[in-house]
């Protein structure tokens, strides 16, 4: 059987994530046993039109952005999408909680936001604008995970990615819970996976990997209750990479 | 020390089997039949085996075949996840890894001999029912009138056609077919498989009753049967959950307090009083 | 037995000798709370804390194991765990949990994973020193063992009492100083004993954990279920930190040769969305109400039946410090529905 040819692509992102694979260093050698990267603009010149799986990082932010993603879509037998920019549009959502992007554009570039370049709209995941048929969620992505995804994808098999919350990786790692540390951590309503590797460090979790299927609306509000703050207490801590995302306590 | 330990005797441990024969059966379905590689496999009509595809993962499966059938065993196995996927692309020859046979609820092969058996198969109920119904047919003397009902959705999704015509055809059986939608090729019965309880022409009140199907399907029939006013010590049900582990310690497939792939898969409604998540 | 007094600087050198002919595992601080880790210096042993995060079931069935490795095609091979270890500063409660897990994971068909890690521990158990915030062990039964460990310690003050209780543990306890314990020091402990099964109760049930089975078996349609379970966050943590769940999930992993793996067990939890999930259309347990009620039937109600009526919780109130909606705790649940339903 031949070998399945990769294509990694950035958009709107930090590239963060492709690091995240650069540093895999000895894993990558042993991927390139099992496929053939043909297109990785991060870590090789080579250009390619001709991929099995499509790997796409970043969100999407310009219309040619769309329609070069669709282009890809076309071409990929499998499409996954890199890292929280790419599954639920990440930090770059920000945006999308302002109504007039012009000036939001003027505040941040100052006197270059006419370059053309910066002609940008509300930010969509990748999801958004096309089929997604695995992801990779996380900022950044978790090298161990990506890992077993693509092998999983060699092997023939769906990868399983956690349906249920951080905190059980968290509980399993022995750790404290952080909110009894004044800390207002998401982990309970996000995604598991990470290792549960900030909380397990010291820090809340900042929800990058996205929510469960399921979270617990109602167990948020009377928590953020309990505690004596109030629904835009927990809005601060979420709106990194939660803005705009469904679903959602925002109301 | 217990003995297992002794011996490190590993309940989690596969043993090689090999893919006799494989077959698509339907857009969903696929028969295959395993032999041991180590020639040994003794089980009983309503056991289960824990599959394993290496690399894939583990999953439980019924068997299909009579114990009658000899040296090999039959699987039937829908594609719905990753392990029924990949087993879905297996060849003759390939190997799986088999733990099992697994469950302790089994058909009543001896409590029902000398009574009359009532089949009642809702799609692919049919496959873990098609053990017994073979079993029984292979020791045709030993039991009383046999009918067999079988529902399906549609008749692109019919299992086992040829044999479901041999046994329509034999005189010592009565075989009753429904299909949920109808179709231009189908001439029989439409409609739910309870439709065709009124038709059986045994006595159902001493009749053993023998139910699987998709869970839906269970609430229907209890209440078909009880108009008949069934005792609930003559049915048995297959209950099919998550028997991740198979030997009573994942908790998966626990139905309150009772462990599916210990206590079952197949109950006496008798029993499911105290286990309201049964049905 | 031999019942020894041993003096607290005679027991610190006992610590350190362990330490240095086995790999030891001892109740350590973790930032302000307590965790069983290993021990590289009897300094940092903490037999004076209240609970460890984790309880001690990590060790014999740890949170993400390698069960069997294999080869495409070819046959699978058990990889068991050989390494010998002791266990040290295991509370009463734990114990009873530990006494618990053997019975479970050797009925029917034994684990022999489990009972390998299991009998290359040496169990030395220590009674508490100190209340935790949530512990309720003297309302389940549990604030004293009197089975399962090697060696059983009490603080008695400028000493420990040390009763060995097998021959491993006698073996053990040979090689610390000590004088035979004497009847003023076997007094203390006594009083240790009485204090402990008064005041490891911060939370107290209305009725004699033997009852809870009764209870339960009129109470599975009560309003509380579902009025609990509304806050719950299905996070799994009242799961994961108790020292009597064991549900595990298993799953295969292979290596980038993509012909060589492992299949690997990891810890599951039965309030997490999913748990009895076999396809997209049949998840048979899919309510949380229902999860949550689940939870605490098999504490009080399904795992006694397997187990000669042991009550399956402990009291070590690790759930209620977990819980982020403080929905967990079992005493608050099952005092509830005796309020409701009454005794008897």
């Amino acid at each position: 059987m031949a070998k399945p040819k990769i294509a990694i692509f950035d958009f709107a992102c930090c590239e963060g994530c492709q690091l995240q694979i650069v540093n895999l260093e000895e894993e990558i050698l042993s991927l390139l046993g099992g496929a053939d990267v043909v297109e990785w603009r991060e870590a090789m010149s080579e250009k390619s039109d001709e991929y099995d799986i499509a790997i796409i990082e970043g969100s999407i932010t310009r219309m040619e952005d769309e329609e070069r993603l669709k282009v890809i879509r076309g071409k990929a037998k499998v499409l996954i999408a890199l890292g929280a920019c790419a599954v639920i549009g990440g930090i770059n959502k920000l945006k999308n909680n302002f109504d007039d992007l012009e000036e939001v554009k003027k505040c941040v570039y100052g006197k270059a936001a006419g370059k053309p370049h910066l002609h940008t709209g509300p930010t969509k995941a990748v999801g958004e604008v096309v089929q997604v048929d695995f992801s990779v969620p996380g900022c950044p992505i978790d090298g161990k995970e990506f890992t077993y995804i693509v092998r999983s994808l060699l092997m023939g098999k769906t990868p399983e990615i956690p349906e249920y919350p951080v905190c059980v990786e968290c509980k399993a790692n022995g750790n404290p819970c952080l909110w009894q540390y004044d800390q207002v951590c998401l982990g309970p309503i996000i995604r598991a996976g990470c290792g549960a590797r900030c909380p397990s460090n010291g820090f809340r979790c900042f929800g990058c990997r996205g929510y469960v299927d399921k979270p617990n609306v109602d167990a948020a509000k009377d928590v953020i209750n309990r505690f004596g703050l109030n629904i835009d207490d927990l809005k601060t801590k979420m709106v990194l990479f939660g803005s705009r995302q469904e679903p959602t306590i925002y109301e | 020390m217990c003995q297992c330990c002794a011996e490190k005797k590993d309940i989690y441990l596969p043993q090689l089997a090999t893919v006799a024969d494989i077959s698509q059966m339907n857009v969903t379905e696929k028969y295959l039949r395993l032999a041991m590689d180590d020639g040994q496999f003794d089980f009983l009509p309503g056991q289960f085996v824990e599959i394993s595809v290496a690399g894939i993962g583990e999953a439980p499966i019924t068997i299909s075949s009579s114990p009658t059938l000899g040296d090999s065993f039959e699987l039937v196995v829908r594609k719905i996840g990753r392990v029924s996927g990949a087993i879905h692309n297996l060849k003759r020859g390939d190997k799986v890894g088999i733990r099992g046979p697994l469950g302790k609820g089994v058909y009543p092969v001896e409590e029902a001999k000398g009574k009359n058996l009532v089949f009642i198969c809702g799609g692919i109920g049919m496959v873990p029912q098609r053990s017994f119904i073979n079993y029984v047919l292979d020791n045709r003397g030993d039991y009383g009138d046999v009918a067999i009902l079988q529902g399906t959705k549609s008749y692109d999704l019919r299992l086992f056609t040829s044999e479901i015509d041999a046994w329509s055809k034999r005189g010592d059986v009565q075989m009753l077919e429904t299909l949920d939608e109808g179709d231009p090729r189908w001439k029989g019965n439409v409609g739910v498989v309870t439709k065709l309880v009124a038709k059986i022409e045994t006595d159902l009140k001493s009749a053993m009753i023998l139910v699987c199907g998709p869970p839906i399907m269970y609430k229907f029939v209890l209440m078909a049967l009880a108009e008949h006013d069934v005792p609930h010590g003559n049915i048995f049900l297959n209950l099919e959950r998550k028997m991740k582990c198979g030997v009573g310690k994942c908790g998966h497939c626990q139905i309150n307090h009772a462990y599916v792939c210990m206590s079952g898969p197949v109950f006496r409604y008798s029993d499911l009083a105290s286990l309201p998540e049964a049905i | 037995m031999t019942v020894k007094k041993i003096a607290k600087s005679d027991f610190t050198s006992f610590v350190d000798a362990l330490i240095r002919t086995e790999k030891t595992i001892g109740v350590q601080a973790k930032g302000d709370r307590f965790d069983f880790a290993p021990l590289e210096s009897a300094k940092d042993l903490r037999l004076d804390y209240d609970v460890t995060l984790q309880p001690p079931k990590k060790y014999f069935l740890p949170p993400s194991e390698v069960l069997l490795t294999f080869e495409v095609g070819g046959p699978y091979q058990s990889q068991l765990d050989g390494q010998k270890f002791i266990l040290l500063g295991v509370h009463p409660y734990d114990m009873v949990a530990i006494n618990q897990m053997d019975e479970l994971f050797q009925q029917d068909n034994c684990d022999v994973h489990y009972v390998t890690r299991r009998q290359n521990a040496t169990i030395i158990a220590c009674d508490v020193a100190k209340p935790s915030d949530h512990v309720f062990a003297s309302s389940m039964g549990t604030a004293v063992v009197k089975k399962g460990y090697d060696i059983l310690l009490t603080d008695i003050g400028d000493s420990f009492v040390a009763e060995a209780a097998t021959p491993k543990g006698e073996q053990l306890l040979a090689k610390a100083k000590g004088v035979k314990a004497d009847a003023q020091a076997l007094k203390k402990r006594e009083d240790v004993w009485a204090r402990n099964k008064k005041s490891l109760n911060k939370h107290e049930l209305k009725c004699d954990p033997a009852y809870l089975p009764k209870l339960l078996a009129k109470a599975y349609k009560h309003p509380v279920w579902e009025e609990k379970a509304k806050t719950c966050f299905s996070c799994g943590s009242c799961n994961q930190v108790c020292p009597t769940c064991y549900c595990f999930n298993v799953q295969d992993d292979v290596n980038w040769d993509l012909k060589t793996g492992q299949r690997v067990r990891e810890w599951d939890g039965c309030l997490l969305d999913g748990f009895t999930k076999v396809a997209p259309a049949h998840e048979f347990r899919k309510a949380r109400a229902d999860r949550f009620r689940h939870r605490l039937y098999r504490k009080g109600a399904y795992v006694p039946q397997k187990i000669g009526g042991q009550i399956a919780c402990v009291g070590c109130g690790r759930c209620v410090g977990a819980c982020l909606p403080d929905i967990a705790n079992p005493v608050s649940i099952y005092n509830r529905l005796i309020d409701d339903l009454g005794i008897g």
